[in-house]
């Protein structure tokens, strides 16, 4: 007697895309709103869980194919690159520098560095709870 | 349907180029004004004309609200009732309606109206097993998804 999960499945298909895009809104409201890096991975990984949940393991690789223990390294790149470019302009290290830029569409924005280094803890994260999740679920 | 919607989209914004106005106003009545086009050549697509359908979406909503207060009154009566004469049972709903989509809202619809609940879908979504706490008669039950509930969702799939 196979389950029938048609009504979880059909719901994940909307309900995963919103949790992503919430979790990038939390991602990006970090600096002067709750929010950040670290929950902002939880959140996007939080999704692929419930993909998980609704499919299995081997359709879930096959939508995202990205091997997630590369992702921590690329995340760790990150955030030791953005300590280490500090160091190209003679300031001690993991100084973060900050402008005013004219973007096209977006106006007058901020940019700053730390959200590079957001990033990689943002990547990181993803990648440490994905790789968690994933090996605790293929051991049988 | 979602290429009429988008073909709107595409002339609003055409519009937008077309007037130098690249605002949210310019883009409503551009919008307007594709929705009248669109209207005016509805014979050259394969689905109905949008509008229709998004109509159909509304109205599922009100047939939801309706029988969602509906539903409530009934379980009030009955929790209040000093005797305890519900008949509680399991029964099981063919359902004509085809795609994943129909069959997942039809059975959201049904288990958030209260007094019913659907415990399980037959692995072809035939059929919809479903709980309800007082079935005197399950095929008035039925006929009462059926007129209300179906109805509306071909509605909005026709």
């Amino acid at each position: 007697m196979k389950k029938n999960d048609v009504i979880l499945q059909t719901v994940t298909n909307v309900v995963a895309f919103m949790i992503i895009l919430f979790s990038l809104q939390v991602f990006f409201s970090g600096h002067y709103h709750p929010g950040g890096g670290f929950i902002g991975g939880l959140m996007t990984s939080g999704a692929i869980v419930l993909l998980l949940l609704a499919y299995d393991i081997k359709t879930v690789a096959s939508i995202i194919p990205i091997d997630y223990k590369i992702l921590i390294g690329i995340g760790l790149f990150f955030a030791v690159g953005t300590g280490a470019g500090s160091l190209f302009f003679n300031v001690p290290f993991l100084t973060h520098a900050f402008n005013h830029f004219d973007l096209p569409l977006l106006g007058e924005t901020s940019l700053h560095t730390a959200v590079l280094f957001d990033t990689g803890v943002y990547l990181v994260v993803i990648g440490v709870t994905m790789t968690i999740i994933q090996t605790i679920g293929e051991s049988e | 349907m979602a290429f009429q919607i988008l073909l709107n989209f595409f002339l609003a914004f055409l519009w937008m180029f077309l007037q130098n106005s690249f605002n949210s106003t310019g883009f409503f009545v551009g919008y307007l004004l594709g929705l009248l086009i669109i209207c005016g050549l509805r014979r050259f697509f394969q689905s109905r004309f949008y509008l229709l359908r998004v109509g159909a979406v509304v109205n599922l909503l009100f047939i939801f609200l309706k029988e969602l207060v509906m539903a409530n009154w009934a379980v009030f009566k009955v929790i209040l009732k000093p005797k305890l004469d519900m008949q509680p049972g399991i029964f099981a709903m063919p359902t004509t309606l085809e795609s994943k989509w129909e069959v997942t809202v039809l059975a959201n619809l049904i288990t958030l109206t209260p007094g019913t609940f659907v415990v399980d879908v037959s692995a072809d979504n035939k059929i919809l097993y479903i709980h309800a706490m007082d079935v005197p008669d399950v095929e008035d039950a039925i006929t009462d998804i059926r007129e209300s509930f179906e109805k509306a969702i071909m509605e909005v799939s026709r």
